[in-house]
């Protein structure tokens, strides 16, 4: 039975740990690999895609995301795949949801493992369920099936595989019935958090963007980066990126929560650091029973007193 | 105009509880209830109530318990509820549930806007709205974060991951309510009284004219299964009242485990 895999998402670095799960899958079952190239698309990125991609299909005004649910409509119908692999931003999510109920795929998200059946091309996968508490393993019945995958479930390539042929595709027309009448840009800044090995993470319960520099001191003493919740993030706008489920996933030596409840999507960013200590003052907070030392306590009172202690024992990361 | 506010009876996922030998998830005890988001996406409903004049109805698919929960919604100030009984107990797949939301909307209808959480508290994938405005042809502004109705037209700011972006829509259109852009307000004893007394219908399968074996027919998978995520720390709780003693307390621990090194003296 003919297949195939098309893979797609407007964030460039998620595009290619997508593509390296496609070649993997590729090399198991012989499918090509096709990648739709949506979002700020340079010559340089198309070039890495097509080093790991079959076939890499570009569009005009490639950025307009009014155009990109008819542009991975007009990749299924140029690729016809048995496997479609978003990324489960935003906007990837929608776009996944929409797809499938267009076409009458089947559907799930977040996945993390997935498979398939050279013989049939029946697709299964693994995917976090109740905002990853769990996992769920599903066998899928359509002919075609659209699944997620959040930043870090997938390894990006790390060789050169193909060399992979360009085709310009046309969107399958339909209007949204949106206009976007304006745009403003979210202030945008390095955090180099994934290398960081002591995330200091802020959670709702700092109350003011002002009280982030008491935050800020403890962090610098121990060598850490400052981290949040998708809320803190998200409607606050205090940093870009937040950890969690749809966020980055960290795994430093040590993760110090900051009036972090330990709600289930953000857990998921910081489950893999080796120590979790938690600072909360409400006792029955989700995040004392996933952390390994927590501290009761009004976070306004405790961490003016734990940079004081740090200084006064001069208190330093155990690393070099 | 009138307003359909989507809500889920959904599961405090945080409450889930793994055994730890055999991986097994132990839901039955976590509450059902409705959540943050849902009652985020009637207060949204109420905001646009208070400024056009329009009515809301809010509209649950899910268990019999969610017909008693909703009356705390109503009591938020919503004018009535339906309540569409759920015969898989949340098993049923994302198409069937938006399948059976738009049979639901369809008899419901004339409405002018249906509000919906950007995704559940529990299943946490982001298919309803999308998938509805699919299936019933409209226009889907997804991740709201403010809304308003300027001149029959919908203009809304959706939050991104990098940008705000402002769009206007023609109604009826389908909208998703951004994460905590709307927090609930709380309710009087007085109006959680008069809400007992508005109008609560609830409706089985059969009064959307569909059938529980054609629709389990058509699930697009097989589960084979549920594990849990365990989560294995020292979960070491420390307490007190002196925040100097605590802390020596917390930098002792981490020195324990390895992640601190103490030069000075005490």
């Amino acid at each position: 039975m003919a297949g195939g895999i098309l893979v797609s998402s407007e964030n460039p670095s998620l595009t290619l740990e997508l593509l390296g799960e496609a070649r993997r899958l590729a090399g198991t079952t012989g499918f090509p690999v096709a990648a739709c190239a949506l979002g700020e698309t340079g010559p340089e990125l198309l070039e890495s895609y097509r080093h790991v991609a079959d076939v890499v299909y570009t569009f005009e005004n490639p950025a307009d995301s009014c155009r990109w649910l008819g542009a991975l409509r007009a990749g299924v119908d140029a690729s016809k795949p048995s496997l479609v692999l978003l990324g489960a931003t935003k906007t990837g999510t929608e776009l996944a949801c929409r797809l499938a109920e267009r076409t009458q795929a089947s559907y799930a998200a977040w996945a993390v493992a997935v498979d398939i059946e050279p013989k049939t091309a029946v697709v299964s996968a693994s995917c976090m369920l109740y905002a990853g508490a769990a996992l769920a393993k599903y066998r899928f019945s359509r002919p075609m099936t659209v699944l997620t995958a959040a930043p870090g479930a997938f390894a990006a390539c790390d060789s050169e595989r193909s060399e992979g042929v360009l085709a310009v595709l046309e969107p399958t027309t339909g209007d949204t019935g949106v206009t976007v009448v304006g745009e403003r840009r979210k202030d945008r800044r390095g955090t180099g958090l994934e290398s960081a090995r002591t995330v200091v993470d802020v959670g709702r319960g700092v109350r003011k963007i002002e009280d982030l520099e008491m935050v800020r001191e403890v962090a610098g003493l121990l060598d850490g980066q400052l981290g949040c919740s998708r809320p803190v993030s998200s409607d606050r706008d205090w940093m870009p990126d937040w950890l969690g489920l749809s966020g980055a996933k960290v795994r430093p030596e040590l993760c110090l929560t900051v009036g972090v409840s330990g709600a289930i999507q953000h857990m998921i960013g910081i489950r893999d650091a080796r120590v979790i200590a938690a600072v909360n003052n409400d006792e029955d907070a989700a995040i004392f029973s996933q952390a390994d030392v927590g501290v009761v306590a009004d976070l306004y009172e405790f961490l003016p007193a734990l940079a004081d202690r740090i200084k006064a024992r001069a208190v330093r990361p155990a690393w070099p | 105009m009138k307003i359909i506010a989507l809500v889920k009876h959904s599961m405090d996922v945080a409450e889930i509880r793994v055994d730890p030998a055999t991986k097994a998830l132990k839901t039955t005890a976590a509450p059902r209830r409705f959540g943050d988001l849902d009652k985020g996406v009637v207060e949204a409903a109420v905001q646009l109530k208070e400024s056009t004049g329009a009515e809301v109805e809010i509209l649950c698919f899910g268990p019999p318990a969610a017909t008693a929960a909703v009356k705390d919604l109503l009591a938020m100030g919503a004018d009535s509820a339906t309540v569409v009984a759920d015969p898989f107990e949340g098993e049923a797949d994302g198409a069937t549930v938006a399948r059976i939301l738009q049979a639901a909307l369809e008899k419901l209808s004339p409405f002018d806007l249906v509000l919906c959480g950007f995704a559940s508290d529990d299943g946490y994938s982001f298919q309803t709205g999308p998938r509805l405005a699919e299936r019933l042809g409209l226009p889907l502004v997804s991740y709201a974060c403010s809304i308003s109705v300027d001149s029959g037209m919908l203009v809304a700011e959706r939050d991104l991951e990098s940008v705000i972006q402002t769009v206007r829509a023609a109604l009826p259109a389908v909208v998703t309510v951004a994460e905590e852009a709307f927090m609930a307000r709380s309710v009087t004893l007085l109006q959680a009284m008069k809400a007992q007394k508005k109008p609560a219908q609830a409706w089985a399968l059969g009064d959307l004219g569909l059938d529980r074996a054609e629709l389990e027919q058509g699930f697009s998978y097989v589960s084979l299964g549920e594990t849990g995520v365990i989560v294995s720390r020292r979960q070491k709780v420390l307490r007190g009242s002196d925040m100097g003693d605590l802390a020596d307390e917390l930098i002792d621990d981490l020195v324990d485990v390895g992640i601190l090194d103490v030069q000075g003296g005490q």
